[in-house]
């Protein structure tokens, strides 16, 4: 039986796991949401913006500028994909959108690799980042729960770009029924724009943050991407909410269950997703019908 | 994806060709390449992908997990043969297929919930619980990340012939055997009418249930019977390299049977096959390139990005296109039965069929359809408000009202789309609580569309068999060894109504080219299909122009002897032309019902419709 | 290259050897083999003509690629060793006339195994089938060796293993085909314990991270033995599931269990994560750091801030070129092309085929059963880590097993002197004894 300090420390750990979670996975909620497309490639994003900090890290001193350069790639990368290639896709059948993305994750993996090379990229911690801190009955690393605030700043001011703005309206809306936004007058394509960019920056820095913690190679988003999909279909497909919630509780499973068996994390977040799938279809937070 | 329907005079080319192919082949590899291996694995993706073409390109569900069974049917058959709990080869290899069945009903129960994205997010995600539970939990039995290794291959004893598949041409013989039952088998269940209803599933789900066919069954049968495929494919593998590698339980290798079958062609049957002789041959191929050595994946993913950009339909999707432009089909298809007698043979053909329903013991019901105070709310909006309706057999209905009376919406909740928040539903007189528009659809009830909802890529005479298959067989048959077009009476039936509809012209040309008039009777044409005793008929002049009115009225009037139809309507000549009552609708609640008459004269129905002072 | 044939010792050599020789030739023509040995694996089909074919099946992409990049320019340049003469080819004497291997030149060629026991085999299988390789090689890790291995018993096509730590390898996986260099879990794990405990002390209290499969366990399970023979106490195992990239869970455990050592049984990408994470909570700050099997470029990847002071053992460090001279000229060749120091990736796959094509030389025939033969005799074999042989009973390489310790970054002489070697304990003292490996070595005929 774990003692109380013992699960104490494993739930703080589920936050900390479950707010970078649910960073990506709001990014690929509203794309999933908005344009319907089931991107792929947002695992490979991540790397992506990973990989911009290590290159900004390498010349400049600064995480916040790694940051901020990250999302601007990202942003970036997301518009020229969704421009260059996702738009052709809208009158396709869902799969294709799938397929597409899939493709292009794949390809943006191998010229990581081919580029930077196999091996382990060192990103340093940011020099407030670094130590522990003595919660009393354990540490824990001191930029890990920065992590959790900046983690919790982004996710606030996507909260106020969906909910307190007139594009955030749109893109709601769009959510919500694009046919008719469109018919509303409102250039829907260009929301569709902003938000598969949106998308892709939100993975670009949640890698780009999460670089210092882990194993920055090529394959570095695959994990991520499948857990990301449960966290989705947990808290609802194109719901913001149902990806934040989402994304801490699938955190904490996979913290908590270690205290009992490890062996069996991984499957304990796949059943809870079939619990919802049965209790709830559309996920706790999700619109219904929106398939 | 493109539609290939066959003549019955070329319904056995492909299996011909495909037994010619498998026989010469081989040699083809062996001495161009040196060994028939490549060929196997080819064909082994092609096992596996034969089950999910029927799942993702006929059907149209896009799995991501098809590994699950793959791995499941592959180890277990490992594990039987190299724990020594089986002598016999073929009887493991059969279990293993067995269980990759059952594992899949259940998979399938919990995913079938959903369609779309979603059902290809959880099927990655049981293909990825698969996969660790393959590497930890069950390691003892599976070998973990190792594998199985040592799998034995089946062998035929009779008598004195004792014949082994090990070896290189002995397993290509032992898996080219298994492909070609395996499309034998696949041929079959495309023709039949489980293949018709495949189709249409993928093409509008939703009326395909309303035209009484148990989509949920038909989905988890086709959900299953890809599961065997894949189990056999996995069976295979571990047989043919003596060697049940951890990776076939890995996202990457769904992910490869998309792919392959995305590349070749989905929808074809052998397009996955295709698909996986082209991955693989470039994959070793590229490879051999000095200036992209290990940069041959992205090459791959180019290709299978441009691959679905530009060939949406895959290499052999794309050919059969090219071949029906260059050699389209000319003529009908000759079917079984010809309409030729003109009204009185159509009228006993189209005759609507009461069977289907028990009466409850009671003295039959004078009335065909009946509405007990039902209500249906959405949010805070009551749709429609405590609305009864009484129709007597043959009546001809009609129900008016101004925009959002709710008209539709008891449509829907007559024709059971819908479930009633409150009250009941009577189809001659039995209570069909908690039924679906599938057995509305069966027990005679159908419902005509206001907007058309049709299988757009199919003909005509396709729309409409699909239509009359369904009150045929049942809700759900898997009779995957008949044709789909043999049924004598259902050609019959769509013959007449072809007639009837005078669609004969356009009958085998593909819906989605045909003018609005033409799909307009085609969806009359659809609810008819079922001999339907109760027919409601959404708006069927909308979009009509003046003629083309006339021609649907006159058919309405034939249609109503013999039958109890309720008409929704926003034009008032024609409905107070058929009518032989209305009903008013305002804001969900009834206003006011009687005959033509008398509704003409109601103050409140002018105030209604006109809102305000009644005009003198 | 050629300047030593003159040398006396070589005279001598070349003179004793000249019967022998002369004797060898007359069976290597091709009309004597065919009449001499029947057809066995890819023999003599694969050896008819002017050349032979070897194959090389790495990871080039997937989590193991640095590893299997590594392998692969070792591989390469073994390759070009025996077909152009080397300084370290001329000073083994069945390899010195150089020209190949019998007078046939080899050609080669790698494929991708993408880090996938499957498509290895797959590779491997192409290799066999289309090209008649006569030998391969490759796997990084030990599921891919594995099944390579048995691929190859299968085939009767001998396998060198690349990379496997894995006791099974050499254990209840044997096979009679299969010869592995590196040193198993068993013989790192005895090497190992009493530098820990001279080093560290003899009553430590160690806390593990195991990754969950056989290779971790199996790691796990040598380490515990021996290292409770010196006095040691483990104090929890953490196992780690397949896919964890986020070990904080399993470290926090860890910190709350009082351990003073911290033993990480992770290999590749999840070492390099799981130590990163390790130093991030204070872990390495207050535990002593131990692994049992550092990975290729481990130490590259984390630094030497990190790395330091760090015990463990790996198959070969570049600075054994101290105690061998052929290492040294290895170290040099390699750098020279590649621009970088080889790591054990690419020493064990050069080893391996230099060793194979001793054999080959000394049976003076490709043929399986000889060669085979041959590698068991026990005969040792100058190399690069020094005289090595095979054990006859599960064909475990009998090599030295270096012990070291990792070095501050103020006591790097350059930029890739990340580790001290403390001991090259000989490989007889740590290898396991022999039943209890699990060997049951088919016959040789099978």
């Amino acid at each position: 039986m774990p003692t109380l300090p013992q699960f104490l420390s494993q739930a703080f750990n589920g936050i900390a796991l479950g707010s970078l979670l649910a960073l990506i996975a709001s990014g690929l909620s509203i794309i999933l949401g908005t344009l319907g497309v089931l991107n792929f490639a947002h695992g490979s994003m991540f790397m992506l913006g990973a990989y911009t900090a290590f290159v900004v890290l390498g010349h400049w001193d600064s995480f916040a500028a790694a940051l901020a350069v990250a999302a601007l790639v990202l942003l970036l990368v997301g518009l020229v994909t969704e421009r260059g290639l996702i738009r052709f896709y809208y009158r396709r059948p869902a799969e294709d959108q799938i397929l597409v993305t899939f493709g292009l994750g794949i390809m943006m993996v191998e010229a990581v690799r081919h580029v930077f090379g196999p091996l382990s990229q060192r990103v340093p911690l940011p020099s407030w980042g670094q130590g522990v801190i003595n919660f009393g009955f354990f540490l824990y690393p001191l930029y890990r729960v920065e992590v959790i605030g900046i983690v919790a700043a982004l996710l606030f001011a996507f909260y106020l770009l969906l909910y307190r703005t007139r594009l955030g309206l749109v893109v709601r809306a769009g959510i919500e029924d694009p046919l008719m936004v469109e018919l509303l007058g409102t250039h829907v394509r260009r929301v569709f724009m902003v938000v598969f960019s949106l998308g892709a920056m939100a993975a670009g820095i949640a890698g780009a943050t999460y670089a210092p913690l882990a194993a920055v190679i090529p394959n570095m988003g695959e994990p991520f991407l499948v857990q990301c999909f449960v966290v989705v279909v947990i808290g609802g497909l194109g719901s913001f909410f149902g990806a934040v919630v989402g994304g801490l509780i699938v955190g904490e499973i996979l913290s908590l269950t270690t205290l009992f068996d490890p062996s069996y994390a991984q499957a304990a977040i796949y059943a809870v997703m079939t619990l919802v799938l049965i209790i709830r279809p559309r996920g706790l937070f999700g619109t219904m019908g929106r398939e | 994806m493109v539609e290939w329907d066959s003549r019955r005079a070329w319904r056995w080319l492909p299996e011909l060709s495909m037994a010619i192919a498998l026989t010469i082949l081989p040699f083809a590899f062996d001495t161009w390449l040196g060994s028939v291996d490549l060929l196997t694995r080819i064909l082994i993706w092609g096992v596996f992908g034969l089950g999910f073409d029927l799942l993702f390109g006929r059907t149209g569900l896009l799995s991501f997990g098809q590994a699950a069974f793959y791995g499941t049917g592959g180890f277990v058959t490992a594990y039987l043969l190299t724990s020594g709990t089986l002598n016999s080869a073929w009887l493991a290899m059969a279990i293993g297929i067995v269980i990759a069945s059952v594992f899949s009903v259940f998979v399938g129960f919990l995913a079938l919930r959903r369609v779309g994205i979603y059902f290809a997010m959880i099927t990655l995600a049981f293909g990825e619980l698969s996969y660790f539970l393959e590497n930890s939990p069950l390691a003892k039995w599976t070998g973990g990340e190792n594998g199985l290794p040592g799998v034995g291959a089946p062998s035929i004893r009779i008598g004195e012939f004792d014949y082994s598949f090990t070896g290189s041409w002995p397993s290509y013989q032992l898996v080219a055997g298994f492909f070609f039952i395996g499309f034998v088998l696949a041929r079959f269940i495309v023709l039949s009418p489980v293949g018709v209803v495949l189709t249409a599933i993928r093409q509008n789900q939703q009326r395909t249930a309303a035209l009484g066919h148990d989509v949920r069954g038909y989905k988890l049968a086709v959900f299953v019977l890809a599961a065997a495929y894949a189990g056999c494919g996995g069976v295979l593998l571990g047989i043919f390299q003596s060697y049940m590698p951890p990776d076939a339980f890995a996202l990457e290798t769904s992910g490869q049977l998309v792919i392959q079958t995305v590349i070749g062609g989905a929808g074809t049957l052998i397009g996955p096959a295709v698909g996986a002789a082209i991955w693989l041959t470039l994959r070793d191929l590229l490879q051999e390139v000095p200036a992209i050595g290990d940069l041959w994946k992205f090459v791959l993913g180019l290709v299978f990005v441009v691959s679905v950009t530009f060939m949406p339909n895959g290499v052999v999707g794309t050919i059969i296109k090219l071949w029906s432009r260059f050699w389209p089909r000319r003529g009908a298809f000759a079917s079984s039965a010809r309409a030729d007698d003109g009204a009185n043979l159509n009228e006993t053909r189209l005759a609507p069929l009461t069977s289907g329903l028990r009466s409850t013991g009671m003295t039959p019901s004078p009335l065909a359809l009946e509405a007990r105070r039902i209500s249906k709310s959405y949010g805070g909006i009551r749709a429609v408000d405590d609305v009864s309706l009484a129709l007597p057999e043959g009546q001809l209905h009609a129900i008016i009202g101004p925009n959002g009376a709710g008209k539709s919406t008891l449509l829907r909740l007559l024709a059971h789309e819908e479930m009633c928040d409150s009250g009941h539903i009577l189809l001659h007189g039995v209570d069909l609580a908690g039924a679906d528009v599938t057995a509305a659809f069966q027990n005679g009830m159908a419902k005509s569309y206001q907007i058309n909802q049709l299988f757009p890529q199919l003909t005509v005479r396709q729309n409409l068999r699909i239509g009359a298959l369904g009150r045929q067989r049942g809700r759900l048959r898997l009779d995957v060894f008949q044709s789909a077009e043999r049924f004598s009476e259902t050609e019959a039936i769509i013959a007449a109504l072809i007639n009837e509809l005078s669609l004969d012209e356009c009958a085998d040309i593909v819906v989605s080219t045909l003018p609005y008039g033409a799909k307009r009777q085609l969806e009359l044409g659809l609810a008819l299909a079922g001999r339907p005793s109760v027919l409601l008929l959404d708006e069927p002049l909308a979009g009509l122009s003046p003629v083309e009115r006339d021609g649907v009225k006159r058919l309405v009037r034939s249609l109503s002897k013999g039958r109890t139809i309720v008409l929704v309507e926003h034009d008032m000549d024609a409905v107070f032309e058929l009518a032989a009552c209305i009903t008013v609708l305002q804001e969900g609640h009834k206003l006011a019902e009687g005959t033509p008459e008398e509704i003409s004269g109601d103050p409140k129905v002018r105030e209604a419709y006109l809102g305000g002072t009644v005009m003198p | 290259m050629s300047h030593k044939l003159f040398s006396r010792r070589s005279l001598l050599k070349s003179g004793l050897g000249a019967s022998a020789a002369g004797f060898s030739l007359r069976q290597t023509t091709p009309e004597a083999i065919a009449q001499d040995h029947p057809v066995l694996g890819t023999y003599p089909a694969g050896v008819n003509g002017s050349t032979i074919f070897i194959g090389g099946v790495f990871p080039l992409t997937g989590p193991y690629s640095a590893s299997g990049k590594d392998e692969q320019l070792g591989f390469q340049l073994a390759i070009d060793h025996l077909n152009n003469g080397s300084r370290i080819t001329d000073q083994i004497p069945s390899l010195t006339k150089g020209g190949g291997i019998l007078g046939k030149k080899i050609e080669s060629q790698s494929a991708d195994s993408e880090t996938k026991p499957d498509t290895a085999v797959q590779a491997a299988t192409r290799f066999i089938r289309n090209n008649k390789a006569i030998v391969l090689t490759g796997g990084v890790s030990s599921a891919e060796s594995i099944a390579m291995q048995k691929l190859g018993q299968r085939e009767h096509v001998i396998f060198m293993v690349g990379n496997s730590g894995s006791n099974d390898t050499t254990g209840k996986d044997c096979q009679r085909y299969g010869f592995r260099a590196q040193p198993s879990a068993y013989m790192a794990a005895k090497a190992l314990a009493p530098v820990l405990a001279k080093e560290l002390g003899a009553t430590r209290k160690a806390a593990y991270l195991v990754p969950d499969y056989t290779y971790g366990t199996s790691v796990y399970k040598s380490m515990k033995e021996f290292t409770e023979k010196t006095g040691w106490t483990t104090v929890t195992e953490q196992l780690a599931p397949l896919g964890t990239t986020d070990f904080s869970s399993y470290l926090l455990n860890i910190a709350n269990t009082g351990a003073d050592v911290f033993v990480n049984v992770a290999f590749g990408a999840d070492a390099t994560a799981s130590t990163k994470q390790a130093e991030q909570f204070g872990i390495l700050s207050n535990m002593k750091y131990v692994v049992p099997n550092i990975s290729q470029f481990q130490a590259k990847e984390l630094g030497a801030s990190i790395m330091g002071g760090t015990y463990g053992t790996q198959s070969w460090w570049w600075t054994e070129q101290d105690s061998y001279p052929l290492a040294r000229i290895f170290v040099e060749e390699f750098e020279k092309r590649n621009h970088y120091k080889p790591d054990w990736g690419a020493s064990e796959v050069y080893i391996q085929l230099l060793v194979w094509a001793d054999a080959v030389e000394r049976a003076g025939t490709f043929y399986p059963i000889e060669v085979i033969k041959a590698l068991e005799s026990g005969e040792k074999v100058n190399s690069i880590y020094g005289e090595v042989y095979y054990r006859a009973e599960d064909h475990q390489m009998v090599r030295p097993v270096p012990v070291m310790v990792g070095k501050k970054p103020n006591k790097m002489e350059g930029p890739d002197d990340f580790f001290q070697v403390l001991n090259l304990v000989p490989g007889e003292q740590v290898l396991p004894p022999f039943p209890e490996t699990g060997c049951k070595m088919p016959d040789i005929n099978a």
